[in-house]
């Protein structure tokens, strides 16, 4: 009885089995095929206002070139990434993937199971560790943007001595690194400007707002900030509201600061002349070069160069009429 | 002078945590200039004050062997809550409750998913922290929010120029521990974190009790939340994200037992201004930012230790006694279930 029973049942079960492995063949022929079916995974690592402009930039070149977009995010969780990269390239079927990683080594094993599927793997925003199985990767380079910004401080520094808070990102972050070690290599040996107090601020707006009271309280002759990200612009601000040492450019209790990605909270931020510049992060690129690179990929051909960096842009108060149309926080 | 000292040394012993607190403020201000001064000591108060808010209910919790892996998310659904689109332009009157309200209802799934099931608290607040944050990350849209100024006096104005942060926090804090010791729900606390079956053969209202905690934990995450928020001046995604290990460290830091039954919300406020004092001091001494994890570390390793060997010299003590650690008849030694353990 059992046996008779069992019989449709695995014939159906292989009949669907026939069913899916069809569909799964097809697909996969099909993003071979053209552009017409082309489906792009792109797994990002968390969302905020950064990356959502960076999914915009993906979501628009997409679209222009006709091409699907599958989106997840990972909430900063490097094992979630890694399962749902498994996810877009096993029974998704999609024809690349493109991540911001949340874990540079990690994501090793994601590239290998896409190499494996003959899915092209693309790189945004931050690098990877190993590069070798990556079609293109594109990042901005944070060692250049914390160079970048502290040239700003160089300059400043001529009309008047500047004693530097450093707010630092999270520490196992690459970008919170590089622009943090190109910070003090350019700063380093320099004449009236001395970083005077170091806070580690883990991405957390609320150690980035007591880390600055704490130095504020330290030092009240702190006189110019560096800022790693514009998302922690507002809890400084807080800071310095509570110190009383929230003043615009051209008053004397001024503070000087300089911040990197140019959000929306930069971009404001120029404009009231509460900030004296940010180095903005071209995301828009990031976005057109990715969906680029998966038109050569999938077409069968070698995207060269493999690796690309993209210094920011800085935006300050004397060319804010002219750049400020080519940051995103100020676009948006 | 016998009673003086013999309170003093009652007192210490009660909140071992207190003389830990002094000594390190006396060595930090004599070694670093600026530290001592009253406006830092009001600094470390008012950077305190969330977190005394939050970990204040968060005592409730663990006092019933609870956890609240939650309160992080809360504290970012409360703040998203408060700048959404239905509370534009509202005034604070009525956007205060209602972010206050939000807490209650997520303290209050909690409570009843905990104090209705058998299931452990740890894994609940773990799958209703990702709900919450999930959800916050729904009406923010995951961007950066302004607080509006109208909204920001609860976390940077000042009554009779105390801030009110720390008005806030000693309000909290005073009535937690009216709660702790002159009501019967703080009673009942102690007893079903202590023992929850014999709790309940003793025919206390288990489930109401426990489901009161975590409401309570709720409604005091969604006042944090308020108070943080309005201090950042924005709604960020990254709010609250980790807040919950520095909540429990500041309730086991100050003495509340992990296993349930015994705490206050002396020790929970002392600890938590210990817990800001360290990372002020950090900051005054100018250690590398590598050097700030590895104290935090520390210092949570020290409290989950020390909770350990409290644990066990008061075990130790009671097993001569014949008591158990709530102070109830100890059952006689069983050998079976001995092995089991």
């Amino acid at each position: 009885m059992r046996k008779r029973r069992a019989v449709p049942i695995v014939a159906v079960l292989a009949a669907a089995t026939s069913v899916a492995a069809g569909c799964s063949s097809s697909a996969k022929a099909g993003s071979a095929a053209g552009a017409k079916s082309v489906t792009i995974g792109v797994s990002f690592d968390l969302l905020n206002a950064t990356r959502t402009a960076e999914k915009n930039a993906i979501q628009q070149a997409a679209t222009a070139a006709g091409y699907k977009v599958v989106f997840d995010v990972a909430d900063s969780d490097a094992q979630k990434q890694a399962s749902q990269i498994q996810d877009l390239i096993q029974t998704q079927h999609v024809s690349a993937i493109i991540a911001i990683a949340q874990d540079g080594q990690q994501i090793s094993s994601s590239i290998s199971l896409a190499k494996a599927h003959d899915v092209p793997f693309i790189t945004i925003d931050r690098s990877v560790a190993d590069q070798s199985d990556v079609a293109f990767q594109i990042t901005g380079n944070p060692t250049a943007d914390g160079k970048l910004a502290a040239t700003q401080f160089l300059a400043a520094a001529g009309k008047t001595p500047l004693k530097v808070l450093e707010l630092v990102g999270g520490l196992t972050d690459q970008n919170a690194i590089g622009r943090r070690d190109g910070f003090n290599q350019a700063l380093s040996g320099a004449a009236n400007v001395s970083i005077v107090s170091q806070v580690p601020t883990d991405w957390d707006p609320t150690q980035a707002l007591d880390g600055t009271s704490n130095a504020l309280q330290k030092d009240p002759s702190i006189n110019a900030i560096f800022i790693p990200s514009d998302f922690l612009l507002p809890s400084v601000e807080s800071a310095l509201t509570s110190a009383g040492r929230l003043a615009p450019i051209g008053d004397p209790k001024h503070v000087f600061i300089v911040t990197i990605d140019g959000d929306q909270n930069g971009c404001k931020a120029i404009n009231n002349k509460d900030i004296d510049a940010d180095v903005a992060t071209l995301v828009g690129e990031f976005g057109k070069q990715a969906i680029a690179a998966v038109t050569a990929s999938v077409a069968g051909k070698a995207v060269a160069p493999k690796a690309v960096t993209i210094p920011g842009l800085t935006l300050d108060q004397a060319d804010y009429g002219t750049t400020s149309a080519q940051v995103w926080g100020c676009a948006s | 002078m016998n009673a003086a000292a013999t309170w003093v040394r009652d007192g210490l012993r009660r909140q071992p945590l207190f003389p830990v607190l002094l000594v390190m403020s006396v060595v930090l201000s004599a070694s670093y200039g600026g530290f001592g001064t009253t406006a830092n000591f009001r600094n470390i108060a008012v950077q305190a004050s969330p977190l005394i808010i939050s970990a204040v209910g968060m005592t409730f919790v663990i006092m019933t062997s609870g956890i609240d892996l939650s309160v992080g998310s809360m504290f970012f659904l409360a703040a998203a809550v408060e700048t959404s689109s239905a509370l534009v332009g509202e005034p604070a009157v009525l956007v205060f409750p209602a972010v206050i309200a939000t807490g209650l209802v997520m303290g209050t799934v909690n409570g009843l998913a905990v104090g209705l099931t058998r299931v452990p608290a740890l894994i609940v607040t773990l799958a209703t922290m990702q709900v919450y944050r999930g959800a916050g990350g729904h009406i923010t849209g995951q961007q950066d929010i302004n607080v509006p100024a109208s909204l920001r006096g609860i976390g940077t104005g000042t009554i009779l120029g105390l801030p009110v942060p720390i008005l806030l926090a000693a309000a909290v804090a005073l009535a937690g521990g009216m709660v702790f010791a002159r009501t019967s729900f703080g009673r009942h606390l102690q007893a079903v974190g202590s023992n929850r079956d014999a709790a309940a053969d003793a025919g206390l209202p288990v489930r109401r009790v426990v489901i009161g905690a975590y409401a309570l934990a709720g409604l005091l995450a969604g006042l944090g939340s308020l108070t943080e928020a309005a201090r950042l001046g924005a709604v960020q995604p990254s709010i609250g994200q980790g807040y919950e290990l520095t909540v429990i460290t500041a309730v086991v830091l100050g003495g509340t037992s992990l296993f349930g039954g015994r705490g206050s919300v002396t020790g929970t406020v002392l600890g938590s201004l210990l817990l800001s004092a360290v990372q002020t001091g950090l900051v005054f001494s100018g250690a590398s930012p590598y050097v700030f994890d590895i104290v935090r570390g520390s210092v949570l390793l020290a409290a989950v230790l020390a909770a350990a060997l409290r644990w066990r010299g008061l075990t130790d003590a009671l097993r001569l006694t014949g008591r158990t650690p709530s102070g109830e008849p100890r059952a006689p030694h069983h050998p079976t279930s001995s092995a089991l353990q």
